[in-house]
């Protein structure tokens, strides 16, 4: 049977990361991970008061069980998560979803493009990488309105000369690094002679769309590009249909997609939303 | 479990049975004449059932409850609420409702809350002699009769065994076929002295079915509307003709016995400091649905709702995980719809539009 009620965890550290933005550590209170957490899959987070959301694992638990989640003030629920101090204890339920396809990684280029709060579900990734021998082969391009809005300052800093880093901001004074991150892919690979097998992405929607089709351009097959989608969700556990994607659950069979297999979904029903760039009228 | 199969001259001595055991839950008119499901008070009472006597609301809420309480927090720990269910038989239940249980099961199937009150009921169908006023259900492979696996108990009337003729009045009386179709029917029967049906009768139930299918109307466009919609031949243009008139009321969600969807809030109760979360139902149709904290929302546009709404009830992409359509043609819909976009309207629509 599916477990519905929550387990609580208790909020053990936390430091302001970027704007409005929080690195959060929790802590298991008299429980453990049964099962392995895979990079890339994420949990809920119930907040008494404010309701549950999903939340990826920027860091995997450790040892101790402890994990991390970047937190943005952006709704009702995170800015409660937002006001809470060090000892709260919160509701867990987890972990939920398909990760990335690290396996794939092993021994591949790896291009990684992340937007915004993106690169939360990618920072397991990029450590994962550096740790099996792989920084030499990891490219990241990770954008931002500016600079003072960029997350996850410390595990930057920490990649920073290990992997290959290239910053864009949508505001600056800095022609090599103006612009979207998409508008950016071509330069960056062309000036550092790489040419990724696979790419992962995450960040918003429509980034990642563009993301897909300027890879898919630069002939990296569809089905070697991967999307971390966010949806509204009230389960996690594929019961409660808000996150429906054509006859899928990305809390279950996401939140990671295949590109082509997330064009397949897409194409299974006619009316398509102006944003995508995708609207068709017949 | 091999069927067993009795004959029963009168359903209200299995009712009388079934209520020692059981609450027994039956179709019940109000003064209005409305048909709901509800605990027999009287022993007396004759069950409604049959075509007629379809009610508006199925027997979803029973197993999948519109409002639940699932767990509480004190502050440090969530506890889960179970739910507490006395053994109940629903009496009477029509095969397109029982097709949609079937279907919930399915979805369902590791939901503990749902399983809690599936696994205390007793589903007792009884076959349709004759089509009702707006359901499909010989169409979309759920009725007139009831299909073996989805009951635990079936009853078939016949009012005149020589000639198999259907019975017009719907009297408790006459020849009843008493089907035990699971073990939990069967042991339901313990205690009650039952004549063992004639070797044929089950060929007569099939010619029975037979007859009352023949009294369907013809639903075709139901089965070329479906292709269309799995061939994505439906214009955009025309899920936008027909979501213009969709209110966002929820009714045929609501009503339509295999929609599934909830969402979740919370109470505080300041006496005991205690925080209960509980589920409700939701629905696709409503524009917030999935909208995010960000504002984001990919089914911004009604246009994709309804066609979100019918392709949940109609795509093949479902078939590999249901093994059938999510539409069990009980026609409730079309009954709601105060925008007249239930299924019949919609299919006519896209077979009209499509098709010439």
């Amino acid at each position: 049977m599916l477990q519905l009620t929550p387990r609580s965890i208790r909020i053990v550290d936390s430091y302001e990361d970027g704007q409005n933005a929080k690195h959060v550590t929790f802590e298991p209170i008299d429980f453990i991970h049964e099962q392995p957490v895979r990079i890339g899959q994420f949990f809920m987070l119930s907040v008494p008061g404010a309701g549950l959301a999903p939340f990826t694992y920027t860091s995997l638990p450790d040892s101790k069980g402890r994990f991390v989640a970047l937190i943005r003030k952006v709704g009702k629920l995170t800015k409660a998560i937002y006001a809470l101090k060090q000892g709260a204890v919160l509701g867990y339920n987890g972990p939920y979803g398909q990760g990335w396809p690290i396996e794939m990684l092993a021994n591949k280029e790896v291009l990684i493009v992340a937007g915004g709060c993106g690169i939360a579900p990618l920072a397991a990734t990029i450590d994962h990488l550096i740790e099996i021998g792989r920084a030499g082969n990891t490219t990241l391009i990770y954008g931002a309105k500016d600079r003072p809005s960029q997350v996850l300052s410390r595990e930057r800093r920490n990649w920073q000369n290990k992997i290959l880093v290239h910053d864009t901001f949508m505001q600056t004074n800095d022609a090599d690094k103006s612009g979207t991150p998409t508008q950016h892919i071509e330069n960056v690979l062309a000036e550092s002679d790489r040419h990724p097998q696979i790419v992962l992405t995450c960040g918003p929607e429509a980034m990642m769309r563009s993301v897909a089709i300027t890879c898919h351009r630069l002939l990296i097959s569809s089905d070697k590009i991967w999307l971390s989608l966010e949806k509204r969700m009230r389960c996690g556990i594929g019961l409660c249909g808000h996150c429906y994607l054509a006859n899928e659950l990305v809390c279950k069979q996401g939140p990671t997609y295949r590109y082509d297999k997330l064009l397949e979904l897409e194409n299974k029903t006619t009316v398509f939303h102006k944003h995508t760039g995708l609207y068709q009228y017949c | 479990m091999n069927e067993q199969r009795f004959i029963l001259d009168n359903i209200m001595s299995l009712k009388r049975h079934l209520l020692k055991r059981f609450d027994v839950y039956q179709i019940t008119a109000d003064r209005q004449g409305e048909k709901s499901w509800q605990v027999s008070e009287a022993d007396e009472v004759l069950p409604l059932f049959g075509p007629k006597n379809l009610p508006l609301v199925s027997l979803k809420r029973f197993f999948f409850a519109e409002n639940e309480a699932i767990y509480s927090f004190n502050g440090n720990t969530f506890s889960p609420i179970k739910p507490k269910i006395e053994p109940r038989a629903i009496f009477g239940v029509q095969a397109c409702d029982l097709t949609a249980i079937s279907y919930q099961d399915t979805f369902f199937k590791d939901d503990p809350y749902y399983q809690a009150r599936r696994q205390q009921t007793l589903l007792v169908g009884i076959d349709c002699n004759s089509p009702c006023e707006k359901g499909f259900c010989h169409e979309m492979n759920a009725g007139p009769h009831v299909d073996s696996a989805h009951a635990d108990l079936i009853l078939s009337q016949f009012s005149d065994l020589q000639n198999t003729a259907v019975s017009s009045t719907e009297t408790a009386k006459g020849a009843w076929l008493l089907i035990a179709a699971t073990e939990k029917g069967r042991d339901s029967l313990q205690g009650l002295v039952l004549q063992n049906a004639p070797e044929n009768w089950p060929e007569l139930r099939q010619q029975l079915k037979q007859q009352v299918v023949a009294k369907f109307a013809d639903f075709s466009y139901i089965k070329s509307s479906t292709e269309i919609i799995n061939k994505g031949q439906v214009p955009a243009k025309l899920w936008e003709e027909l979501s213009v008139r969709c209110l966002a009321c929820s009714g045929c969600t609501n009503l339509c016995p295999t929609c599934s969807c909830y969402s979740s809030y919370e109470q505080y109760d300041s006496e005991s400091n205690q925080t209960t979360t509980r589920r409700i139902w939701d629905s696709c149709q409503f524009e917030g649905f999935q909208r995010e904290a960000s504002n984001h929302n990919p089914s911004q546009l009604a246009a994709q709702r309804t066609e979100r709404f019918w392709f949940h009830k109609f795509s093949n992409a479902y078939l590999p995980e249901f093994g059938r359509y999510g539409c069990v043609g009980c026609g409730r819909c079309e009954q709601t719809c105060a925008g007249s976009i239930g299924v019949h309207s919609v299919m006519k629509r896209i077979n009209q539009v499509c098709c010439n």
